[in-house]
This record gives C-alpha cells, structure tokens and sequence, in this order.
C-alpha cells in the first residue's frame, strides 16, 4: 500500500507525486520552450510521437504543429480511458500526456547543432552521413529519449485511470497509432 | 496488529476466543473476522488517514505527497479487495 518512490523511478513515473493541473502546468512550459527551441533546429514535432527535420519551420508553425500533436494525443487517451477505465478525470489526462513530453526538450536543445548534407548528395551517397557526426550523436540521443518519452505516456496512462494489464497495454497502443492518424490528419487539414 | 492470515499456510484465520478482562469470561466458537479487519495494516492505515481527512482524496494526496491519481488508484484497491471479500461470504 505504501507507495516508495525513489528518484529512478520518479524519472519513469513522476505522476505518482504529480499530476493534473500541476503537471500540466509544469508540462505546457516545457512543450512551448520545446517547441520554439526545435524551430531553430528545424525541428518539428509533428505528430504522436514523431520528430523530423524540415526546411522553414518557423516558430510560430512548431508552436501550431506541437499543439496539434499534443491535442491529438490527449484526445485519443481520454477516449481510450472512456473505454478501459471506469473512474478517471480529463485534466489527469491532459496533465500527464503534456507532461510526457519533457523528454523531447532535450532533442529540441540538440536541433540547432544537427547538421545534414544535402538530400541529392544523401541520394547519390547515402554513407555520406558519416560525414556528418552531429546527425549520429542525434541519432542515438533520439531513441532513448523516445523510449523515455513512450514509456512516460505509458505511465501517465495508467495513473490517470488506474487501468491494468492486457487492457492497459492494448488500450495504450490503440491509443497512440489513433493519435498518431488523427495529428497527421490534422496537421494536413490545418496547415 | 491483529493476525489476519495463517503463518503456515497463508489461509484466512477466523476468531475462536474472545476474553472479558474483568470477570474472565471465555466466548469460544468460530467467528468470520469483520472485512475492514482483513485488510492489510497499511491498508487499515490507509483507511484510518481517508476518514480522518473527511474522504477527502485531494487531503489525502497532499498529506502523502502523492498525486491525487494515485491516491484515487490506491482506494480503488482497497474498494476492490473488500468487494472481493464480500463475494466470498
């Protein structure tokens, strides 16, 4: 019944000490400053759990295209908790899904160093990135910062309904592809 | 803290004796232990600090520390564990 929580864990699953409004309000500082910073770098976040390069981004357009995505994200995992859980509330929702995103402030303070060769030098020689050693440190950085950031909308899931098991986990992965679908569509719509 | 469970095999233990202090009077039989008193001690503790904060899940996390999710999956627990032990009588 007690609940121990160390500071490993607390990386894992902060949303055993915060949630709702408090982590929302922590999460959205972090989504913004994310998002502007990534702009420099060109980098967008434009979609459930997606971050690609592009040319232009322009802050005002990552501003746009995060906030879609983090709608998307939202509105699918509080259908989703309709569905597997019986007593939940939206703002834990809201609250935990903003906050998971943290992870990606990193790759946004990262974007600007990020150098690439031109897309018709990358087709005529695709080793030609090796060339390019800030693309590889990115490269690594991104996958345990998106195993980071999964794993936190994982947990903020399962806080925010108190779901478990086979449910919880089919509900989760049914949860992000729909976000996934819908931000992209969004995103075409809007922009 | 009262015993719950058998130390040997885990089974639920039921009250055999009960003592009057004051004359020394002896109640022998084979009574179900009340729900709330199967429940584990932090459990009971749990159950004592809700109560105290008027049922309140928003005190409840402030005093813990925890976020009031959490608190509210922790009571779900609970709530879960007597309906089970309510089904098996």
């Amino acid at each position: 019944m007690k609940k121990r929580t160390n500071n490993w864990s607390l990386i894992w699953n902060p949303f055993t000490r915060i949630a709702g409004w408090q982590a929302f309000g922590v999460g959205i500082v972090i989504v913004i400053i994310s998002a502007v910073l990534a702009s420099y770098g060109n980098l967008v976040f434009d979609g459930a759990v997606d971050a690609h390069f592009g040319s232009n981004v322009g802050v005002a357009k990552s501003l746009i295209i995060t906030g879609i995505s983090l709608f998307s994200v939202v509105l699918a995992m509080y259908v989703v908790g309709i569905i597997i859980s019986k007593n939940f509330r939206f703002v834990d929702i809201l609250g935990t899904m903003t906050l998971a995103r943290a992870p990606y402030l990193l790759l946004a303070v990262l974007a600007p160093f990020a150098t690439f060769p031109d897309v018709e030098q990358m087709l005529q020689n695709p080793m030609i990135v090796l060339e390019y050693p800030s693309i590889i440190i990115f490269g690594l950085i991104s996958l345990p910062v998106l195993i980071w950031f999964i794993a936190l909308m994982y947990n903020g899931l399962k806080i925010s309904t108190g779901a478990k098991g086979m449910k919880l986990t089919v509900g989760f992965i049914i949860g992000v592809v729909v976000a996934e679908i819908t931000s992209k569509l969004f995103i075409h719509l809007i922009l | 803290m009262l015993p719950t469970s058998c130390p040997s095999c885990q089974a639920q233990l039921k009250v055999m004796a009960l003592k009057c202090e004051s004359c020394q009077t002896e109640v022998t039989g084979l009574y179900e232990l009340p729900v709330l008193l199967r429940l584990s001690e932090d459990e009971l503790l749990f159950i004592l600090r809700f109560v105290k904060n008027s049922g309140s899940i928003k005190d409840m996390s402030a005093e813990l520390k925890l976020s009031y999710p959490t608190v509210r999956n922790m009571l779900n627990e609970i709530i879960q564990k007597i309906h089970n032990y309510e089904k098996k009588n």
